[in-house]
């Protein structure tokens, strides 16, 4: 009878503990959430290499919160401690309450209040962009420097929308992370927002890494909208070729500029560089692959799952989420057209050398935003090839908007 | 936060952003493309340098070689088996060799293969059967 009954209360204990009994409804719709996150990300591959990790760190951390907890301490009357180790005391330090002596036992956090430290302190964006620098070929852009105005002007969309984000209530810091969407930069908006609004890094990732997977969608009826046919069938002069040396002096010259006049931006373009560095110098072959595969991967996936694990519900369901939602998209195709207006601009300058098309790429999001200005530009003429050209305003929209926020990071933090 | 002190952080915002987003953007072109022009400028010197010792050399080479030799060869003799073929397609195939295999290869012979398919359908298969 003992036993059935020792049983029973065993059971009962059990389901006490399961998510069953404690979860609050938000997080039942933020599983439900992140079932569609994994379905896009598997069966449509919406940027599956970050949307999976995001997408199932969501999932763990709404059925299992405690995933990520901050450690703590316990208060345990030292009689019972004593009495559930054997008689052997133990060297915590003891707090008095109502003339009963505890000891106050610390408690570990959960795994992913460790991983995402990384998050926390500004760790993982600029080691994504290591491996981001090694990634890329900037040889388009010194080939071409002018593109870098296209990088600019991609980047107005941050600022307008910071405007919008102030109008609806958000505060100056919270704005400024909303309107870095605009960026389409991934780590760019993950490294402010850990700055200046940590409260809502879980939708401003969300909804970074939702638009850069839409880029395809998003950007095309803008940059049809905004051109002429005409202009859209411009083929643009072949790139010169570009030597070695000014690919080795590009990075090293970039650092020393962008950490002079805007240190706030330093770590995201230093590391940048470094792993441009490692690429073009050519002398460090086994750095070089280890930035751009290995760890970048290991980084991915931390930033993948605790970004995720930030969405619980709530957090997440909120009013202000949509807003963020909304704010975003909007900074999103302010920066694709304005891009796209000020290639228009150098079209004309240029007496109809630039197609305007490759101003939308100014909107980092490497180098997606590039193959959507191949693409337009090949629907209108299937022997134009604008990939290279589009890479220019594409690579330059990276610093570009590390220099963005840098400027939000120096005023608002 | 009232609306005037919306405004002002706005504004703020938008120009600073305009402004140090554009400025450090536009000195990093200049900066480019003056050491673009610089490290240009050196190669090309740096070309005309090597060029200028190459063109010395073949010199001093063809004097040394005329001094021990007076009687002139042809400088390239034609393959032996050429199987009729014009020089301009001997020229054509010697250079293809040349950019394929560089300096040191030599064109001792050239024979026509007897073709069983057509250029084309040889491209077509090629084509079709690259990807397995």
């Amino acid at each position: 009878m003992e036993i059935l009954q020792g049983f029973l209360e065993s059971i009962v204990d059990l389901y006490k503990n399961s998510g069953l009994c404690y979860l609050p409804w938000q997080n039942y719709i933020m599983i439900l959430v992140s079932i569609v996150l994994l379905y896009l990300a598997i069966k449509k591959q919406y940027e599956p290499m970050l949307l999976l990790p995001i997408a199932f760190g969501m999932l763990l951390v709404n059925l299992y919160p405690a995933i990520m907890s901050a450690p703590s301490t316990d208060l345990v009357p030292v009689a019972d401690y004593i009495a559930s180790h054997n008689g052997e005391s133990a060297s915590y330090a003891i707090t008095t309450l109502q003339g009963v002596d505890y000891y106050n036992v610390p408690t570990n956090g959960g795994l992913f209040y460790y991983l995402y430290q990384g998050v926390k302190l500004g760790i993982y964006p600029p080691l994504i962009f290591l491996g981001v620098g090694a990634m890329t070929d900037f040889g388009p852009l010194i080939a071409n420097p002018k593109s870098f105005i296209l990088g600019a002007a991609a980047q107005i969309g941050i600022l307008i929308t910071f405007i919008g984000a102030i109008f609806l209530g958000f505060s100056g810091a919270q704005s400024g992370a909303i309107a870095i969407i605009g960026g389409a930069d991934g780590p760019t908006a993950i490294f402010v927002t850990s700055k200046l609004a940590p409260e809502l890094l879980g939708p401003i990732a969300v909804a970074a890494y939702s638009y850069m997977a839409l880029v395809p969608i998003i950007q095309p009826p803008i940059m049809k909208a905004l051109t002429t046919k005409k202009e859209r069938t411009i083929v643009m002069k072949q790139l010169r070729p570009v030597s070695k040396l000014e690919k080795i002096i590009f990075p090293v010259l970039v650092v020393i500029v962008v950490a002079i006049f805007l240190p706030d931006a330093a770590p995201l373009v230093g590391m940048l560089m470094l792993g441009n560095l490692f690429r073009e110098s050519g002398v460090v072959d086994r750095l070089f692959k280890t930035a751009q595969n290995e760890l970048m991967n290991i980084i991915t996936i931390f930033l993948g799952v605790t970004v995720g694990a930030t969405a619980t519900g709530s957090v997440f369901l909120k009013i202000d989420t949509l807003k963020i939602i909304a704010l975003g998209l909007i900074a999103f195709c302010i920066g694709t057209a304005a891009g796209v207006l000020f290639g228009k601009l150098m079209c004309v300058a240029t007496k109809g050398k630039v197609n305007p098309l490759i101003g939308s790429a100014g909107v980092s999001a490497v180098p997606m935003a590039a193959r959507v200005s191949q693409k337009v530009g090949q629907a209108e003429d299937p022997t134009n090839f604008l990939l290279m050209h589009a890479m220019g305003p594409n690579v330059a929209g990276v610093i570009g908007s590390a220099v963005a926020a840098g400027v939000l990071l120096s005023i608002l933090g | 936060m009232d609306l005037s002190e919306k405004l002002t952080i706005s504004l703020t915002i938008l120009i600073t952003g305009f402004v140090v987003v554009f400025a450090v953007l536009i000195l990093l072109i200049l900066l480019i493309m003056i050491y673009g022009a610089i490290v240009s400028k050196i190669q090309k010197s740096a070309d005309e340098k090597k060029a200028k010792k190459e063109a010395e050399l073949e010199a001093e080479k063809a004097a040394s070689a005329a001094s021990a030799q007076p009687v002139t060869t042809p400088p390239a003799a034609v393959p032996a088996a050429a199987d009729g073929m014009s020089d301009e397609v001997i020229a054509v195939i010697a250079a293809a060799v040349d950019a394929v295999y560089g300096k040191g290869a030599k064109v001792k012979s050239i024979k026509k293969v007897p073709q069983s398919r057509p250029v084309w359908s040889t491209a077509g298969i090629l084509d079709n059967t690259r990807p397995f």
